[in-house]
């Protein structure tokens, strides 16, 4: 029973962590070497995939999505889709996936004369299931040494998340210290105890209500 | 146009609840306190009416309105995030 109490814990912060890893914006140096796109036929890896441009269909089963293929300050290949992410989620809300790529195509260079492109973007590359990470953002950086700054949108969003994880945690300590350990210890003694509290936020609900209608 | 709509629906759906649980709490911290003046105060009058009293004027309050944003404190931050994300 032990165990798997841990087993679900650390499955569940494992998933947590990933999501947010995920999902959370991250920035690159990188060198962009092309744009294109590809018509792609979404599988199993379909999860990973956002939303064709916001206004177009959204029920076909294949669509055209544009990549920008660069190569990163340590000389290894990245490549990235760009997509809408629209009204859905991850809450980017971006609809200039056309603009980003002309942004991109005009930022190209080589590696004889590079031009170095700060791009903002969440998600993973991953070789096994095809999928890509999406840039949200690109705007050129002075070298390939310039500084991405300070990552603050993360660090509240994450400061935020525990603050209510440790709120959740803190009212579920308190409601099983009050309401379930003394119903193991005395049946009959809770359940009044229980009634009581029924009653009273019956009361308050209504007299909550009762705001609303008119005033005396 | 489907998306924005359903997005829309649904965080009002959400935004409601969480609007519906705050304004219960508030509510009902607020009569604690309540209860608490009363007895501070050496218990003038019936502490029912007492109460009720000042629940009424709870209702009438800046604090309570202060909960609406919970609608535009999200909107806001939509507003903002769409603005940064494709015009900035």
């Amino acid at each position: 029973m032990v165990y798997l109490k841990w087993v679900f814990w650390i499955t569940f912060w494992t998933l947590v962590v990933a999501i947010f890893h995920y999902t959370l914006p991250q920035v690159d140096i990188v060198r962009v070497t092309d744009t294109y796109e590809k018509r792609i036929d979404f599988g199993e890896n379909s999860i990973f995939w956002a939303n064709g441009d916001v206004g177009n269909d959204e029920t076909v089963v294949n669509r055209d999505v544009f990549f920008i293929q660069t190569v990163r300050t340590n000389d290894r290949v990245m490549v990235y889709r760009n997509e809408d992410t629209g009204w859905g989620w991850p809450p980017y809300f971006k609809f200039d996936t056309s603009n980003l790529q002309a942004e991109a195509a005009d930022n190209k260079s080589t590696a004889a004369a590079p031009t170095w492109v700060a791009i903002r973007h969440y998600g993973w590359r991953n070789e096994f299931m095809s999928i890509y990470p999406n840039a949200v953002g690109a705007w050129a950086v002075s070298g390939p040494d310039a500084p991405k700054g300070f990552p603050w949108l993360n660090a509240v969003i994450i400061a935020l998340f525990l603050l209510v994880v440790l709120a959740i945690w803190r009212l579920w300590r308190r409601f099983r210290q009050g309401r379930i350990d003394p119903m193991v210890g005395g049946i009959s003694d809770s359940f009044d105890a229980a009634g009581d509290a029924v009653s009273e936020h019956r009361s308050a609900i209504s007299r909550w209500l009762g705001t609303w209608r008119a005033k005396k | 146009m489907f998306a924005m709509v359903r997005l829309m629906v649904i965080g009002f759906f959400v935004l409601t609840v969480i609007y519906i649980v705050l304004s219960l709490y508030s509510r009902s911290v607020r009569k604690r306190k309540l209860e608490e003046w009363w007895e501070e105060e050496g218990k003038p009058g019936d502490l029912e009416d007492y109460i009720d009293n000042g629940l009424e004027d709870y209702d009438g309050s800046l604090r309570r309105k202060l909960i609406l944003g919970v609608y535009v404190v999200p909107f806001s931050v939509m507003c903002i995030i769409i603005y940064l994300t494709n015009f900035a």
